[in-house]
Order: C-alpha cells, then sequence, then structure tokens
C-alpha cells in the first residue's frame, strides 16, 4: 500500500526560509495536486521526497519507514522531458531498468511492453530530437514509470506544451491510469489542469510556503468528458484561487 | 529544394575561389612580376605536379609526426578534462595554467625543444601535441560542465552511480563540444609539425619549405603550401566522418532546432 506522509519538512535555501512546516499526505492511489504560486518552493518539496535534499526538519515517511534523505525508493519527472539525445526511445525507457541491474537486452524487452500503452508503438528506434513534445513527455512518463511504478512525483510534467497537446496528455494520462494504478503527487500551477486531474489538491503559500488549503475534488470526470461541466467547479476554482491570493 | 540550395551551398565558394585565382593569374602576367617574387596559380599548379613525388616523401615523415602528436593530444586532453570535471579543487588548480599556457608563443618553445630532445621526431611531436592539446582541453571541459545539472539530478534520483552517470549522460553529451575541439586541433595539427620541421630537421614539409625558401623557389614554397592545406583537409574530413559515426544523432539535434 503505498502511502506518503510529508511530516513537517522545512528547509532553508541560501538563507532564505524556502519550506515553512509542510504536511502532505497521499493515501494509496490516490492523485494529489500541488499548487502554488512560481518561486514557492514546489520542486525543493519534490528534491526532498525524492531523497536528493536532505530537510532542515520533518520527515518523509513512506509506508511507515523513514525515507528522509534516500534516493531510489520514488521516481521523480521533470518539466523537461529529459531524454538523452544520444539514445533512442527504446534505450532512454530502459534506463531505469539498466539502472537496477537487469541486463539490457531484458531492460529493452520489459520497456517494450508498455509501447502501446504508452501511445509509442513503432517509435523504439527514434532518437527524441524526432518526436513531437508530446510524444516526448509520454516516454519521459514511461521512464518514470518504469522506475517506480507504485509512487511518482511529477513536477509540471505539461508545462511545456501547448494547450491542444496538453488537454490531449490529461485525457490519456487518466486512461492510462485506470490501468495502473499508482501513487501520484503532482505539481503544478495551473488550477485548471488540477482540477481536472487531482482527487484532492493542496494549495501552498508564497515563501515561506506552508499549507493554506486542502480541498477535496469531487468532481466526476465521465470517460468521455473533455471539460468540466459540474457546477461545483467554478465555486472550487474560485476558493483555490483565493488561496493563492489570485 | 534542398538539392539546389546543396549545389549553391558548393559552387558558390568554389565559384569564388575561381574567380581569385584568375585574378591573380591575370595580375602576376600583365604586372610582369617575376617569377622569384610572386608565381601565377599556374605555375604553381605546374611545379606541384612536378614536385609531388618528392613532397609525397617529405609528406610522409610529416604525417607520421602529425598523427602521433594528435593522438597523444587527445589522449592527454581527454584524460586531464575528465580528472578536472570530476575534481573541482584540481580544476581550480590547472585551469588559470592552461589559459597563461597559451599566451606563450609555440615559436618561441620549440628552438627548446630541439635542444634538449635533438633534431628527431619528438620535439616536432611535442610542438603537434602543445597545439592541439588546448582547444580539446578547453571544448571537452565546456562541454562536461555545459551538461544540463538537472539530468544529473534525475539519475542520481535513479540511484545511479557516479560512473554510471559518466558514463551515461555525461560523456555522450560533452561529444558534440569534444568533437568541435577535434576539428579545430585537426586544422592546426599540421602546421604544428610543419613549425617543428622548421625549426630543425632532416626531413619532412616544413623542411621542403625552409630548404626552397632559402633558395628563392618561391613557386616551390607555395606548392609546400598547398600541400599543408590538403593534409590539414585531409585531416579535418576524417573527424568529421568519424563525428557522424560515433555521434549520429547529434546531426538531427541540430536539424530540429
Amino acid at each position: 500500500m503505498p502511502e506518503i506522509i510529508v511530516d513537517g519538512i522545512s528547509k532553508t535555501l541560501g538563507g532564505l526560509l524556502t519550506l515553512g512546516k509542510i504536511n502532505i499526505q497521499a493515501n494509496n492511489q490516490e492523485f494529489i495536486g500541488i499548487l502554488g504560486p512560481s518561486g514557492c518552493g514546489k520542486s525543493t518539496l519534490f528534491n526532498i521526497i525524492s531523497g536528493l535534499l536532505k530537510p532542515d526538519a520533518g520527515r518523509v515517511l513512506i509506508d511507515g519507514k523513514d525515507f528522509t534523505g534516500i534516493t531510489g525508493r520514488v521516481s521523480y519527472m521533470h518539466q523537461k522531458d529529459l531524454l538523452l539525445p544520444s539514445c533512442s526511445i527504446l534505450d532512454n525507457t530502459s534506463i531505469p531498468l539498466v539502472l537496477k541491474g537487469i541486463p539490457k537486452q531484458r531492460a529493452r524487452a520489459m520497456a517494450a511492453e508498455h509501447f502501446e500503452q504508452f501511445g509509442l508503438t513503432g517509435f523504439k528506434n527514434y532518437y527524441p530530437a524526432q518526436l513531437s513534445g508530446g510524444m516526448r513527455q509520454r516516454a519521459a512518463l514511461l521512464r518514470t514509470y518504469l522506475f517506480s511504478s507504485d509512487i511518482m512525483l511529477l513536477d509540471e510534467p505539461f508545462a511545456s506544451l501547448d494547450a491542444i497537446t496538453r488537454r490531449n496528455m490529461h485525457i490519456w494520462l487518466l486512461d492510462v491510469l485506470r490501468e495502473l494504478h499508482p501513487t501520484i503527487l503532482f505539481i503544478t500551477h495551473d488550477v485548471e489542469e488540477a482540477l481536472f486531474l487531482c482527487g484532492r489538491v493542496y494549495v501552498l503559500s508564497e515563501c515561506p510556503s506552508e499549507v493554506r488549503l486542502e480541498v477535496e475534488v469531487p468532481i466526476c470526470r465521465s470517460e468521455s468528458s473533455r471539460t468540466i461541466t459540474d457546477p461545483r467547479y467554478s465555486q472550487l476554482r474560485d476558493e483555490i484561487m483565493t488561496a493563492l491570493t489570485i | 529544394m534542398k538539392k539546389s540550395r546543396n549545389i549553391a551551398d558548393i559552387g558558390v565558394p568554389i565559384f569564388f575561389i575561381f574567380l581569385l585565382l584568375v585574378l591573380w593569374e591575370l595580375i602576376v602576367s600583365w604586372g610582369k612580376i617575376p617569377e622569384w617574387i610572386l608565381p601565377g596559380p599556374l605555375q604553381i599548379m605546374k611545379t606541384f605536379g612536378e614536385t609531388l613525388p618528392r613532397m609525397l616523401e617529405h609528406a610522409r615523415s610529416t604525417m607520421l609526426e602529425c598523427l602521433l602528436g594528435f593522438a597523444a593530444a587527445i589522449i592527454l586532453a581527454f584524460i586531464i578534462a575528465v580528472v578536472m570535471d570530476e575534481l573541482p579543487l584540481v580544476k581550480k588548480a590547472l585551469y588559470p595554467l592552461l589559459i597563461t599556457s597559451q599566451t606563450v608563443p609555440i615559436v618561441s618553445v620549440a628552438p627548446l625543444f630541439i635542444i634538449w630532445f635533438g633534431y628527431g621526431i619528438l620535439p616536432k611531436i611535442l610542438v603537434v601535441i602543445l597545439v592541439c592539446f588546448f582547444p580539446v582541453v578547453i571544448s571537452l571541459l565546456g562541454g562536461l560542465a555545459a551538461v544540463d545539472r538537472d539530468y544529473l539530478e534525475l539519475f542520481r534520483s535513479m540511484g545511479a552511480s557516479r560512473m554510471a552517470i559518466f558514463r551515461m549522460v555525461k560523456l555522450p553529451l560533452s561529444l558534440p563540444a569534444f568533437f568541435s575541439g577535434l576539428k579545430i586541433s585537426a586544422s592546426y595539427s599540421v602546421m604544428g609539425a610543419v613549425i617543428g620541421e622548421w625549426l630543425g630537421a632532416k626531413e619532412g614539409i616544413g623542411y621542403y619549405l625552409t630548404l626552397s625558401q632559402r633558395s628563392y623557389m618561391v613557386d616551390r614554397v607555395f606548392a609546400a603550401i598547398l600541400a599543408i592545406t590538403i593534409l590539414s583537409l585531409l585531416i579535418f574530413a576524417v573527424i568529421i566522418a568519424v563525428e557522424r559515426l560515433v555521434i549520429p544523432w547529434h546531426r538531427l539535434n541540430e536539424q530540429h532546432q
């Protein structure tokens, strides 16, 4: 049961208190959104959860075990696709498996099994430069998934895409999640995106950031829906906007 | 569309060079400039053809010095750049020295090599190493330092070892910069060997060049210059071919940007 508890994390970066006391919890298979103004330390928070940074105070608990400052448990996807231009898509996506010590041929075969699901069929031997932005992000997401399939940290994964591609990616992602069931923490500064995708949203304040609001998103998206039509949507959005002081 | 542009890309410079040569020939023949001051391109081509067998013999030893020196410079530069990149202290200590060393004129150091190591092949190789080493080190260092830190963090978050990060991320991503350094060095390498031979040698294009110069055979001097140019371009072409083989993805990246 992958469950993350961020327990009272605080961090000072370069003399500036970036993260005040942050408490966040993600239960099994939840899709959690983290909204906040830019520069509020969302990425710092992810660096701490993934173990790249050590917090000044507080703990990161995953399944009840202390993972503070330990890398390798959760997978982390960046806004940039960070695919290696020197490797084919298949090699890029199989990197986490190779790093875990799986022989290259088997790692390739294991990655290839997911190519259809991630909309990459037929592009195994292409270089990242030959793919569209959306495909590159899907490849990066597959790489993230292959590293740790149960807990994924997504840091504005679709921010660099155009609006049309981004919406397609949202719909595709929700589709895929019906089969994969990971626990996801999703950073964004797009309120609409958070409400469309997430089941629960944390709103962070500006530096030093603290959780200002935590809301359940009750909106049920029907499978065919491409927009949110629920009347509660605008009320919820206003509430979040107020918390963000927009 | 693309094909016609390619033809223009090659055709325009060739036509321009041809135009310059015609102009040169005309000035020489109309101005009645004596051959021992400035021979025309036709005369140079004739001399080039006549002296080709002799020059080829000299070119053999020049190329040997040049390739040995170039290879040694690449290996040395690669090791030093990687060590400097991995150990910041070494980089701090060596970087200013590297830059300052480039302000010392090669021509002033080369005679020392002859005093120390005689008239053999070694001082020439050393000059080539000195000339070729710097561009490779600096560009590889730049390439290694320019690798996006986010790549390193991503790989660290996936638990990659330092060695794995170097092999999978740093090395491949800095290869394009490495190759641009190689291309600069390649065009310098023959020149380095020639300078080495100039100062004292028994064979080589540089030796042939001094010999022709001292006997006022200016057409031979020009023929030797032509030979040096051709050799440099040859090495340059080899580097480009190797680059295409080793980093085929790099050209794709450039096209898509």
